[in-house]
């Protein structure tokens, strides 16, 4: 029987079409949804920040696209992230590691560090748009590879003012400042901060807070 | 014994139950009085007056509420983002057959112009016969997909259209120009002078690019935005035009239309040879074949240098966009798209060794293809080698790490820059053994000539192997930087060797001329899976493009928080893109089918008498 060849084209197009189908399926299959929203907490303890960081820069902060942790050898495209709390404030003369750190993130472009190429984005703006209290949190995690943790989430940067994901249209508005009580005095207070206080300082969709009036007695 | 008495327990039971049934069915339809509530307890229900209640409340929430701006709607059964989805990649797919097809029909038609072979002339009206249905069809899509744009995404399309409202009119009267351009050259065709002609399909040309600049300017936009405030409101409308990957998109669109341009009008042809009754059209729809293939191969060569640029800024826009596109969840998709690119290399080279049959005297370099198929492969496996691997738990402690051991590096860039340089002179070559084939140099440099195109091969494939391997020991910055030496050399060889070549044999001794028509038919199989093939890339290219962004309608600017602000996986992906071609080719044969029909004979009503005939 001789097929017709208007049949012979439709079944190699069909064929072709479906064997490009298969090798699709053979990859990973993964689907990559925006990323969650973590419940930031005002009275948080260092250990809590450092676990919250973490989590931030395997998230929305997007962090381990580009840097490593701990990675001894081979091409570096961006700086390895291990012993970062040990070196970092000894980066730049008169500039603490907090402020050093917070300052990679905030103006990543102002210090570069040698044999590397400028290319991290200023994390506090979209499509990043990290909140101040998240920045917070990652500066914990990051002082604690190779350091101490010394920032609190009463702690001020020269940098915060509101920034995050609210640039982006189509963000969730942010909870008003009034929404978000924040346990006066948390750092010296050692009684546990009642969990009411706990007001989501991200509602949603990259929406930054609102800056939330500095605690009374706060400081780093 | 015992197996009567159970077969007569199993009856038993079979009997009950269709007694059971039967009896079921009966009382069913027995009857019975309907309820009907006592009168002296049912209370009096003021129904009239409860129902005009709730009508005049209803009437007042109506009339009371208020406006509320619809971010999104949804399309029914296969979501908003699926439908967008096949409709702007079927309007991308038949603009670039209308955007190329007009660009070769034109060089072809100046071709014939120059050398006074009707035979190019011809072809080039053939060429253009395919454009007034897929001109039309692009426009439906077009409609089609702005629709779809303001029905389901209200609020995103508001937002482009504050951005770009001042592009939208030149566009339209542009493409009012390009309808006039189009029609005046496909029904002017023999009617006007050659010049004037030739101005018109210029004029055609200039109008369908500008089109396409507009357009890519509001697609780039959304990956890359420029020219607005933190907030996204608009500053300056020619810097959101001109955006980082502006150009780029550009150029690539221009080379990659003309490709698969080429590639579907080689299948047209292909599809004409098959169903050729005559060896005087077998011969034309061979060259038109060829021709069409040739163009297709031609555009192809550069387009992965095109791609570089492109990756290049984006790379240069966010690193972040850049490394999701090559190291983040679409890393994969290109190990897809080495397979299609692959197959094309393949099937191309294949094409021109079948084309090699018809050529009298081609045998002296037929005995050269086994080695290119080797190196075709080699290159081929080393582009579709993976960085990591899937593999278990076991597999991974075995192989200590995701990444083979050996196969690893193959994986990464500095191999498949290489691999993709030699893929590509391999062809060149492919072509070039083509070109010579039943020719024989009669220059007095011949030896030398031949000497000299073998050292720049030898020397361009060498800085390309040597930068590929140097790589591995270099940092990122520097073997990112490397694909540029490698790929110029490519170029500097290719084009070196070609002006070589066209000297080494004018007046070259000819064994004969090509005979065509006289080719296997699975030669044109090969056309006609070329053609799904670059139609295939181009859909799965587009998602990429498109898909980049990933939950951001225009990348930092505005989110995506509709149902779909996630990225699909690559599996479903490549099946909407495999519905989306087939959809394409069904639509693309009714254009060829309308095509033919001008050849047709007219119809005539059979003579009376003859139809009794052949009824009885």
């Amino acid at each position: 029987m001789k097929v017709p060849v208007s049949l012979r084209i439709a079944a190699l197009a069909v064929a072709t079409t479906g064997f490009y189908t298969y090798v699709g399926q053979l990859v990973p299959q993964k689907e990559v949804h925006p990323p969650e929203e973590i419940v930031i907490a005002k009275d948080m303890k260092p250990e809590e920040m450092q676990k919250v960081g973490r989590q931030i820069m395997e998230g929305k902060g997007l962090c381990f696209t580009c840097h490593t942790i701990g990675k001894s050898s081979g091409p570096f495209r961006f700086p390895d992230l291990g012993g970062i709390g040990s070196r970092a404030g000894t980066r730049i003369p008169g500039m603490s590691d907090v402020e050093y750190i917070a300052q990679s993130m905030y103006e990543p472009g102002k210090y570069i560090v040698p044999g590397f190429n400028p290319g991290m984005p200023e994390i506090s703006k979209p499509p990043i748009g990290l909140t101040d209290d998240e920045i917070l949190a990652v500066i914990a995690y990051l002082q604690s590879l190779g350091g101490t943790t010394t920032v609190t989430m009463q702690t001020k940067l020269p940098w915060q003012a509101g920034g995050g994901g609210d640039a982006a249209i189509g963000a969730t508005p942010a909870a008003p400042a009034a929404e978000a009580p924040v346990t006066s005095g948390a750092t010296d207070s050692a009684a546990p901060a009642p969990t009411t206080s706990e007001a989501p300082a991200t509602p949603g969709n990259g929406a930054a807070p609102a800056p939330a009036p500095a605690a009374p007695g706060s400081g780093r | 014994m015992k197996n009567r008495m159970l077969l007569a327990v199993v009856a038993a039971i079979v009997g009950l139950a269709v007694v059971v049934g039967i009896a079921k069915f009966l009382m069913h339809r027995e009857y019975h009085a309907p309820y009907r509530p006592d009168p002296s307890v049912v209370a009096e229900t003021p129904r009239d007056q409860g129902l005009a209640d709730q009508k005049a409340e209803q009437e007042k929430a109506d009339k009371e509420k208020p406006y509320q701006e619809v971010e999104y709607r949804a399309f029914p059964k296969i979501g908003s983002r699926v439908a967008i989805w096949i409709v702007a990649q079927l309007h991308l797919l038949f603009a670039a057959f209308v955007l190329a097809v007009p660009l070769f029909a034109l060089i072809i038609e100046f071709i014939g112009y120059r050398t006074k072979d009707p035979r190019y002339d011809r072809l080039a009206h053939e060429f253009t016969k395919l454009l007034s249905v897929s001109f039309s069809l692009t426009g439906t899509f077009g409609a089609f997909l702005t629709f779809m744009l303001i029905i389901l995404y209200p609020k995103f399309t508001s937002y482009l259209v504050s951005v770009f409202s001042i592009t939208f009119l030149p566009y339209v009267l542009l493409f009012f120009a390009e309808a006039f351009f189009l029609y005046t050259y496909y029904y002017g065709w023999g009617k006007f002078s050659p010049r004037v002609h030739l101005l018109l399909g210029l004029g055609l040309n200039l109008v369908g690019t500008a089109i396409m600049l507009i357009a890519n300017a509001w697609l780039t936009f959304m990956t890359s935005p420029s020219g607005i405030s933190e907030k996204g409101a608009l500053i300056s409308t020619w810097d959101a035009v001109t955006n980082y990957t502006w150009m780029p998109i550009n150029i690539h669109r221009i080379i990659a239309n003309v490709a698969f341009g080429g590639s579907i009008a080689a299948a047209y042809a292909a599809i004409k040879f098959l169903g050729a009754k005559t060896d005087e059209d077998r011969a034309h729809y061979d060259w038109m074949g060829y021709i069409g293939n040739f163009v297709a191969i031609c555009a192809f060569l550069p387009l992965p240098f095109a791609g570089y640029y492109l990756a290049k800024e984006i790379y240069a826009y966010s690193q972040t966009l850049g490394l999701t596109m090559m190291g983040g969840a679409f890393s994969w998709l290109f190990i897809i798209q080495a397979v299609l690119i692959g197959n094309l290399f393949l099937a191309a080279n294949y094409y021109l060794w079948l084309g090699m049959g018809r050529i009298a005297g081609a045998e002296q370099f037929q005995k050269y293809i086994k080695y290119l198929l080797i190196l075709v492969a080699i290159c081929f496996a080393v582009w579709a080698t993976p960085r990591s691997i899937i593999s278990t738990v076991s597999e991974v402690r075995a192989m200590g790490g995701s990444s083979h051991p050996a196969l690893g590096f193959l994986g990464v860039m500095s191999a498949k820059n290489t691999a993709v340089n030699i893929l590509i002179l391999t062809t060149y070559i492919s072509f070039l053994l083509y070109r010579r084939s039943g020719k024989t140099a009669t220059v007095k440099w011949a030896k030398a000539g031949n000497r000299a195109q073998l050292a720049i091969f030898l020397v361009a494939a060498s800085i390309v192997i040597f930068l590929g391997v140097y790589g591995y020991f270099v940092e990122a910055a520097v073997r990112i930087a490397f694909s540029i030496p490698q790929v110029l050399s490519v170029l500097v060889a290719m084009i070196s060797v070609t002006v070589i070549d066209v000297f080494l044999f004018k007046n070259a001794k000819k064994a004969g001329e090509p005979r065509w028509g006289q080719i296997a038919p699975v030669s044109q199989y090969v056309l006609i899976f070329i053609a799904v093939t670059f139609t295939w890339l181009m859909g799965l290219m587009g998602y990429v493009r498109s898909g980049l962004r990933q939950h951001w309608h225009v990348y930092g600017v505005m989110r995506d928080t509709s149902v779909d602000a996630f990225t699909p996986t690559l599996g479903f992906a490549t099946k909407i893109v495999s519905v989306t071609v087939l959809i394409f080719f069904l639509l693309i044969s009714f254009v060829f089918w309308l095509a033919g029909l001008g050849e047709k004979k007219d119809w005539e009503a059979k003579p009376k008498a003859a139809e009794e005939g052949a009824a009885a």
